[in-house]
């Protein structure tokens, strides 16, 4: 082998094999973190919604047709979108397994009477991770409003479907 | 329901932010593509969204993009046989061990820093759904492309492309994007198999079997085409619809087989003939309606995607610099001290590692892939083309400053100072093309 030639070998194994195996070690370690669970996709609300007719700057969702919350997730934040009729929109955070977001104005919009402009809807649920399809369960709130009663809600998210071909 | 009064005023709003933005990235020494990447998060919800939102909810109404999607798809599954068109393997086996050398390192030192980026991002801008090794593979897929054509382009303009660092650099940069492309297929192929019905042997033995054919097979029949164009120094129309429909079918085998309908029509163009002037033939035909008319769909419909808004807090923006700043250091890092332990001076191996770390349109074809599987969310989707337009912003500048002109032709032979192509890809002489 020419001085070139080892030169090469030398500088490849410790350039691109030895790079290589730290992957491997990477990939390795990293299978054992944990990240946070998945909420991302568009929850069908299942439970009754007439007390939402009750609640504060919820008419709204009492009257929907079909009342479906919809998370778009990026880690451990998410934007929430209520569709509503209102498109209802919001973000929020997840801590373990529970999902917590605050619908604020412009954001909550209802010509219902005491619906005034400052008033906040607070949604806090937790998802169970290993039922299939997996479920929402929590409650909608108005902040600040002690004679307020909180709306008990489930969702579910329909498993994705699987795909048809080869693959 | 298609609108088409939405899609075409959505069309002529595109294409004249794209025009219009190109132009002015030119005067300031920028290719025209870098512009029209700009030009698609402006018509987003990052800029357009946020100032006028009403406005954008009536020229990019939710139901409408569907259609401009498909539209930009079949744009970009053309201008992904034109990339593989323009990248010859032979070009590599020219440069000896320093091309090795450099274009290896230049994907494991971006692929594995990205893998250990992914250990600190993956519990913060990922969740369960993703496996944590889809996502470090992904990520460091991403962060070691290099844009070919835009490279190509940067070279072309400042008439390097004869020279010493312009030659290794396109050599480089066509294995970068090879590789790249296989380990990307390769997670697609993980992370649908992960909701397959069949086992990812048979999608993989599928995979692999029809590469096989397409290489030894195809590739043969498909010289066919260059003889009939030496014989009549053209094609029918016939014969260039059948081309196209090669391509079609070719996407189509890999998007039922599991990848992606890219992987098809980038094959298709990796294994035309590589005669020059046949290649440039070939994409004289069918690169200014993709270059001029569909790829500004695919940038507008990226930047609609991308809403930098998610993008908010100390923290994010932390993550987002982080992501330049690994992206920048593998990259230009690890190829400018590969070349330079290679032989080649510091100044010229840091010009080369510059141009390596261009990642331009290729980088926005893969992180679009990565949303649509969704091993990647909507905030690091944004980050990462923020991550995407700087290091392809820089590229021009910094070289600039590394290596001026001056220094270049002083390391060009002198029929190297000659215009020149690489493998058809005249650029220079084509404002709007081959983004």
């Amino acid at each position: 082998m020419t001085r070139t030639n080892r030169n090469f070998v030398i500088a490849y194994a410790l350039l691109v094999a030895l790079p290589v195996a730290g992957l491997l070690g990477v990939l390795r370690y990293g299978s054992s973190l944990q990240a946070p669970v998945s909420v991302d996709g568009v929850w069908e609300v299942q439970s009754d919604r007439s007390p939402f007719a009750a609640l504060l700057c919820g008419q709204s969702f009492a009257t929907a047709e079909d009342l479906a919350i919809t998370i778009s997730q990026s880690g451990k934040g998410f934007s929430l979108d209520l569709a509503n009729g209102f498109r209802t929109k919001a973000a929020g955070v997840i801590e373990g397994n529970t999902l917590s977001a605050s619908l604020s104005p412009p954001a909550v919009r209802s010509s219902a009477a005491g619906c005034e402009t400052g008033r906040v809807l607070q949604l806090t649920a937790s998802v169970d991770p290993k039922a299939e399809p997996k479920t929402l369960a929590g409650v909608l709130s108005v902040a600040d409003c002690s004679a307020c009663v909180p709306v008990e809600f489930r969702a579910i998210r329909p498993a994705p479907a699987r795909k048809r071909g080869p693959h | 329901m298609l609108n088409l009064f939405t899609l075409v005023l959505q069309i002529a709003v595109i294409l004249a932010v794209c025009r219009l933005t190109g132009s002015l990235f030119r005067k300031m020494h920028q290719p025209r593509v870098v512009g029209e990447m700009f030009a698609g998060i402006l018509l987003g919800p990052s800029l357009l969204g946020w100032i006028a939102p009403q406005f954008s909810a009536y020229l990019f109404p939710q139901s409408s993009l569907g259609f401009l999607n498909a539209l930009s798809q079949v744009g970009v599954v053309i201008f992904m046989f034109l990339v593989g068109l323009g990248i010859n393997p032979k070009e590599l086996k020219k440069q000896g061990h320093a091309a090795i050398l450099t274009s290896h390192v230049s994907i494991t030192a971006p692929f594995v820093l990205a893998a250990f980026l992914s250990l600190y991002l993956y519990p913060r801008l990922s969740d369960d759904s993703v496996a944590f090794a889809s996502f470090a593979l992904f990520m460091g897929a991403s962060m070691s492309i290099t844009a070919f054509p835009v490279l190509a382009r940067i070279l072309a303009e400042r008439d390097m492309l004869g020279s010493r660092l312009g030659t290794l650099a396109v050599a480089c940069a066509a294995v970068d994007d090879v590789t790249g492309w296989c380990i990307l297929a390769y997670i697609v192929v993980l992370i649908r198999a992960a909701h397959a019905t069949t086992s990812i042997w048979v999608t993989l033995g599928g995979i692999v079997i029809f590469a096989l054919v397409m290489i030894y097979g195809v590739r043969r029949l498909l010289q066919g085409y260059e003889t009939v164009y030496r014989r009549t120094n053209g094609l029918s129309e016939n014969m260039l619809a059948f081309m196209l429909l090669l391509v079609l079918a070719s996407a189509l085998c890999t998007e039922w087989l599991g990848i992606h309908l890219l992987f098809g029509s980038f094959l298709m163009g990796a294994i035309m003939p590589k005669e020059p002037k046949f290649v440039r033939y070939i994409l004289d035909r069918f690169e200014t309606i993709t270059v001029t008319l569909l790829l500004p769909l695919f940038f507008a419909f990226t930047g609609l995607r991308t809403n930098i808004g998610l993008v908010k807090g100390q923290e994010m923006w932390m993550y987002s610099g982080l992501i330049i700043l690994v992206a920048v250091l593998g990259k230009l890092g690890g190829s400018m001290v590969a070349s330079w332990l290679s032989g080649m001076p510091l100044r010229e191996a840091a010009g080369l590692g510059t141009l390596m770390n261009t990642r331009g349109l290729m980088e926005l074809v893969i992180l679009n892939i990565g949303l649509d599987i969704k091993v990647i969310s909507p905030a690091l989707f944004s980050m990462m083309v923020m991550m995407a337009l700087v290091t392809t912003f820089m590229t021009t500048p910094v070289l600039e400053l590394i290596c001026p002109d001056k220094m270049i032709r002083a390391t060009m032979p002198v029929e190297a100072m000659q215009p020149v192509s690489v493998e058809g890809l005249d650029l220079e002489a084509r404002p709007g093309s081959a983004a």
